[in-house]
């Protein structure tokens, strides 16, 4: 009878634990359903703003002014990797990142490596803008957006945002926001190195 | 039943890695960004008719975004600015604004931005006539995060004002 008795008692804990364990794997079942679910709402809303768009890409082309007032073409620079970075006066996070990008320029120019700088606020006016490119050090160009071009960029949402194209005029890589120094590097090696081999090849 | 219990273990093993991938991922996602970095609590106020009183219009930062406050330590930066339209009824006065606290992005210390977060306060003088008006206006201004800033914004605010 005792027997039985702890035979029962055990039998009830183990039913009880695995009654607890179905439960909480249906728990998590349920869980498993919801979490992407949940998510899926707002990614999309978030991939509208935040997601790099434009990669994988042809680059849009377009014709600006420089702050000289001369016309400068993206098409100028076919053949060599470009990186188009869009920033504004305003914008704290784009001016701690300009002063990198004209060390990595010096550093990859003689592999035909190139920066446009292209100001959002080009309503700030050439002066305003001109100061405070040199206050950044900036030598690269500097180009006045027309407003168009910001839309076939596929809209800017935020700034800086940047636009990695390799020698093909392909965007390889568009980033939102403020990134480490050794990050921008990374991208400027991928669309230096991305068409050597094919333009080695074609030279010789 | 013993089988069951395994089947359940390993189903529930196997789940969890599972959710813990998708939170992973979702973790590596830039965070949700709203349309607006800043909101506005719109509540009725109560005045006495005639005699000058002062609307405060509530605002609330976003977390993890700062404004420029109204007055920005450079003229490059763009402040935060009301604009109220002419209203029958209601004369208001120049809006005042809170002053701002310094902050500094992490990437450059040396660059002092004079900024609202969390909430703020702005007020308005008003006069206004008996009864029931509704004032309309615009709160410019332009957000930042530690890492990218965002366009110039436009958020329109409504003050339902009651004179007695």
């Amino acid at each position: 009878m005792m027997v039985v008795g702890v035979a029962l008692l055990l039998w009830a804990g183990w039913h009880n634990l695995r009654e607890r364990k179905l439960a909480m794997q249906k728990e998590r079942d349920s869980h498993v359903v919801l979490i992407p679910d949940k998510g899926a709402a707002p990614a999309d809303s978030e991939a509208d703003e935040l997601a790099p768009k434009m990669r994988g890409k042809k680059a849009p082309t377009f014709v600006l002014t420089d702050l000289q007032g001369k016309k400068v073409s993206l098409a100028d620079y076919k053949g060599r990797p470009v990186l188009v970075n869009f920033w504004a006066t305003w914008c704290g996070p784009c001016k701690v990142e300009m002063p990198w990008f004209e060390q990595l320029r010096n550093q990859y120019a003689s592999q035909g490596f190139e920066i446009l700088g292209l100001t959002d606020d080009a309503d700030a006016g050439k002066d305003v803008i001109g100061k405070v490119a040199q206050k950044s050090g900036v030598t690269y160009p500097i180009l006045l957006t027309d407003g168009k071009v910001q839309d076939a960029y596929g809209g800017l949402d935020v700034l800086p945002m940047s636009f990695y194209i390799d020698r093909n005029g392909v965007i390889v890589e568009q980033t939102a926001g403020l990134g480490s120094k050794d990050m921008i590097e990374a991208n400027i090696k991928k669309i230096v190195e991305s068409g050597n081999a094919t333009a080695q090849a074609g030279g010789l | 039943m013993r089988s069951l219990l395994l089947a359940g273990v390993l189903l529930g093993s196997g789940i969890t890695p599972a959710l813990l991938v998708a939170q992973q991922e979702s973790l590596t996602l830039p965070a949700a960004r709203p349309k607006q970095y800043v909101a506005y609590d719109s509540e009725g106020q109560a005045i006495e008719a005639g005699k000058t009183s002062t609307l405060e219009l509530r605002f609330q930062v976003v977390q993890g975004y700062h404004v420029n406050s109204h007055t920005p330590k450079s003229e490059l930066l763009i402040p935060t600015n009301l604009t109220i339209e002419p209203a029958s009824g209601v004369k208001a006065a120049a809006a005042e604004y809170p002053a701002g606290t310094t902050y500094s992005l992490r990437f450059d210390p040396s660059e002092k931005l004079d900024v609202y977060t969390g909430a703020f306060v702005v007020k308005v003088p008003v006069v206004a006539a008996l009864g029931d008006h509704t004032l309309k206006g615009v709160l410019h201004y332009q957000a930042c995060d530690n890492a990218a800033c965002y366009p110039p914004k436009s958020l329109p605010v409504q003050i339902a004002v009651t004179a007695k």
